[in-house]
């Protein structure tokens, strides 16, 4: 209760940070975790089969993905993201289509701006993961009996997945930063918050430094669940 | 045939800021980063706290909010200035934060951070024996670091540093957010103003390709030219 | 002897890696029973005749049998391959390999390691697998050992599991590609007297081993390769005591 009290007189005589300004940037925040959360898991699902199909043997699977991945991660976020969000209105018939009040609004073309983006990312990665896969491992694999698709499956992916997850973690922190962008197409994620109260009150310190001591302690959560994660699963590679 | 619709030119204008731009920050930044790094690795206890909360801070907080703190709250700040100036002293003098300086210092200061983290690492990699052994010719301290630490250093920071550029280079596309004329904006307002996105947006994203494609084959050489004696290919 | 068609046999076998021909013609018959040493210098292809039995490496000639049945080859553009892939998995399944770098799959216990290809391959109920798995692990001397990574195993340990891991395919024929090579000296004995138990119960074993104590007591037939030619082979008392060719004598010369 004492901290009750304390907090609100805190509010009472601060004209920026009012109940007000911070629903603002609760908004932002429940946005940015949204668009951040829904486009990294739709990015990973798309990126095993695309990584697979990037080591392939065959060059017609494995080159347009190179290409895809080549061109998402060549050009800005920023870029990609306008393409979809004003080129999406010339689509044929996607103004008749059952997704077009979906797409209509800002989220939806900058969610999947996200998950494009993040899946190229994502392909390589675990591309350079499946390609670093022991080749003993592989030969024992296959001395086994073991069919293409079940030393896929059994071998390589699980120890890939795991040596991918420290740059992995890297990608999600880098798609959170990434999604600040978000603003710049109407949306009212955290930075879009900031950007708000930066309008109205003048003062882009309070403003732009809050926004960025939230983004910091985001940034440290995902820091330390993928260390949490990388000592249990990456525990097998330690010597006793 | 392409039809720019008369933003032609402005189109190539905001390439040349878009690549000057980025050149600048990367400056800004190597030398960012150069200080960083010994500020880490020297024996100053408050140096090394002053670069680890500068290292951890920048890549920890979205760039374009960064870019935001330090264009408007630098402009803010500098007003604040020159009122001060003018109240106390008298001076009428106002400065008006230019787009493009404020991207040069806040691109330059954020990839410092990262370029820090990359020469660290590779000053750290280099085989004391060699420093150990110029000095033993009588090398001096600063002929050690020009004639061998830094050669070898770069052996290993090249492909982070090639990895830095090319990130780097797409953050320039931020500055279009606050307002600067880069090739970004130009295409965004473009397209706004003849709903014709594509034609605008996708040469600019082949022109980012482009320059993309461009540095990779410059690393590439650079990288053979200091792989030299380590039977590197 | 005829009754029963061999579990093993190779015809012939011929592989080239680019310009240089690595294996000129070699055979070899693997009765039921037999231990087959294949002994020579590094470059003989010894290794490679050993990794050609089981399709690791495609043999641009020749022909491989298993109890008389005869793997198909095609010709493609990259050369000689498997008609039949199936049939190859269906052949590995029958043939386990140890291996010099032991092969263990570092994201598995060991214990895992050793279910993994009869559960997945062979299609063993899992409860039926970890049990014979915890008996082999006692066999090799690793119960104690069942659950950790290979990374926390001593080279000894890790081979001694591979061989668990080999064994629990229920395998007609074992194959062993230096297997103690890549181990310290002083674990190379606990690995060989696992071998040599092996051996002893009558499983049909080819090994490519440096071990000559182990091919003159415990191996059937020996067989010495130079410059990928057979050039002696027979029991190991007739080779290993009395060769005949210069080379191999010198093979087995001293060293000092």
């Amino acid at each position: 209760m004492e901290l009750m009290t304390w907090f609100t007189e805190l509010l009472e005589g601060n004209l920026i940070f009012t109940p007000q300004t911070l629903s603002y940037y609760w908004d932002g925040l429940v946005t940015t975790t949204q668009l951040v959360f829904l486009s990294l898991l739709a990015g990973l699902v798309l990126a095993v089969p695309l990584a697979i199909g990037r080591s392939s043997r065959h060059r017609w699977i494995s080159l347009p993905i190179y290409a895809y991945t080549y061109v998402f991660r060549g050009t800005p976020l920023l870029i990609q993201l306008y393409i979809i969000y004003y080129g999406v209105v010339f689509v044929d018939g996607i103004q008749e289509s059952i997704f077009w009040p979906l797409l209509r609004e800002a989220f939806y073309p900058a969610l999947i701006a996200f998950t494009l983006n993040t899946a190229a990312y994502t392909t390589e990665i675990f591309r350079g993961a499946i390609k670093a896969t022991a080749r003993g491992e592989i030969e024992a694999a296959r001395a086994y009996g073991m069919s293409q698709s079940l030393m896929m499956r059994r071998i390589i992916l699980p120890s890939a997945f795991r040596r991918a997850l420290p740059a992995y973690g890297n990608e999600v922190i880098f798609m959170l930063h990434a999604s600040a962008i978000a603003s710049v197409v109407t949306l009212m994620d955290l930075t879009g918050a900031a950007r708000f109260v930066y309008a109205r009150f003048y003062a882009p310190f309070e403003a732009f430094l809050f926004v960025a001591a939230i983004y910091l302690c985001l940034t440290f959560a995902i820091l330390y669940f993928f260390r949490f994660l990388e000592k249990r699963l990456l525990a097998h590679l330690k010597p006793a | 045939m392409l039809d720019l619709q008369g933003y032609g030119p402005r189109l190539i204008e905001g390439a040349g800021v878009t690549i000057q731009l980025a050149l600048l920050s990367l400056i800004l930044a190597i030398v960012l980063g150069l200080l960083t790094a010994s500020a880490k690795m020297s024996r100053s206890w408050l140096l090394h706290k002053i670069a680890t909360l500068y290292t951890t801070v920048i890549r920890g907080v979205p760039d374009l909010v960064l870019m935001m703190l330090l264009f408007f709250g630098g402009q803010m700040a500098l007003n604040v200035a020159t009122d001060a100036l003018y109240d106390r002293f008298g001076v009428d003098w106002y400065v008006n934060l230019n787009a493009f300086a404020a991207g040069v210092l806040t691109i330059g200061f954020i990839f410092g951070a990262y370029m820090g983290e990359t020469f660290r690492g590779a000053f750290l990699a280099v085989d004391e024996g060699q420093i150990e052994a110029g000095r033993a010719y009588g090398m001096s301290d600063w002929l050690v670091f020009r004639r061998i630490r830094f050669p070898l250093m770069m052996r290993h920071a090249l492909p982070g540093l090639s990895n830095n550029w090319m990130v780097l280079l797409k953050t320039t596309a931020l500055v279009s957010v606050i307002g600067l004329s880069d090739m970004v904006r130009v295409a965004a307002e473009a397209s706004r103003a003849t709903h014709e996105p594509f034609v605008f947006l996708i040469p600019v994203a082949l022109i980012y390709l482009a320059i993309a494609s461009v540095s990779e084959w410059i690393f590439a050489r650079l990288q053979k030219r200091y792989n030299v004696g380590f039977g590197g290919h | 002897m005829a009754a029963t068609p061999m579990p093993l046999e190779a015809r012939n076998i011929k592989k080239r890696f680019g310009d240089t021909e690595v294996l000129k013609g070699l055979s070899l018959q693997a009765h039921k029973g037999d231990v087959i040493t294949l002994i020579g210098a590094s470059g003989s292809g010894k290794s490679t005749f050993l990794r050609c039995m089981n399709l690791l490496e495609q043999p641009d000639e020749g022909d491989l049998l298993m109890h008389g049945e005869e793997i198909r080859f095609k010709q493609t553009r990259r050369g000689r391959e498997p008609a039949d892939w199936k049939q190859v998995v269906r052949m590995r399944a029958k043939l386990s390999m140890v291996f010099q770098g032991f092969n263990l799959w570092a994201h598995m216990t060991l214990l895992e390691n050793i279910i993994e290809a009869p559960v997945h391959v062979l299609g063993k109920p899992k409860k039926e697998a970890i049990e014979q798995a915890h008996a082999l692990l006692e066999r090799v001397g690793l119960s104690a050992r069942a659950n950790a990574y290979p990374a926390q195993m001593s080279g000894g340990q890790q081979q001694r599991g591979a061989i668990a891991r080999a064994l629990a395919m229920d395998p007609e024929v074992m194959l062993f590609d230096e297997p103690t090579s890549a181990l310290d000296p002083e674990l190379v004995g606990d690995v060989l007297k696992v071998m040599r138990d092996l051996a002893a119960e009558g499983r049909t074993m080819v090994v490519v081993t440096h071990e000559m104590s182990f091919a003159r007591d415990v191996s059937s037939q020996v067989i010495y390769l130079h410059q990928g030619l057979i050039e002696e082979a027979g029991p190991p008392k007739d080779v290993l005591t009395n060769p005949s060719s210069p080379r191999l004598q010198q093979f087995l010369a001293p060293k000092y």
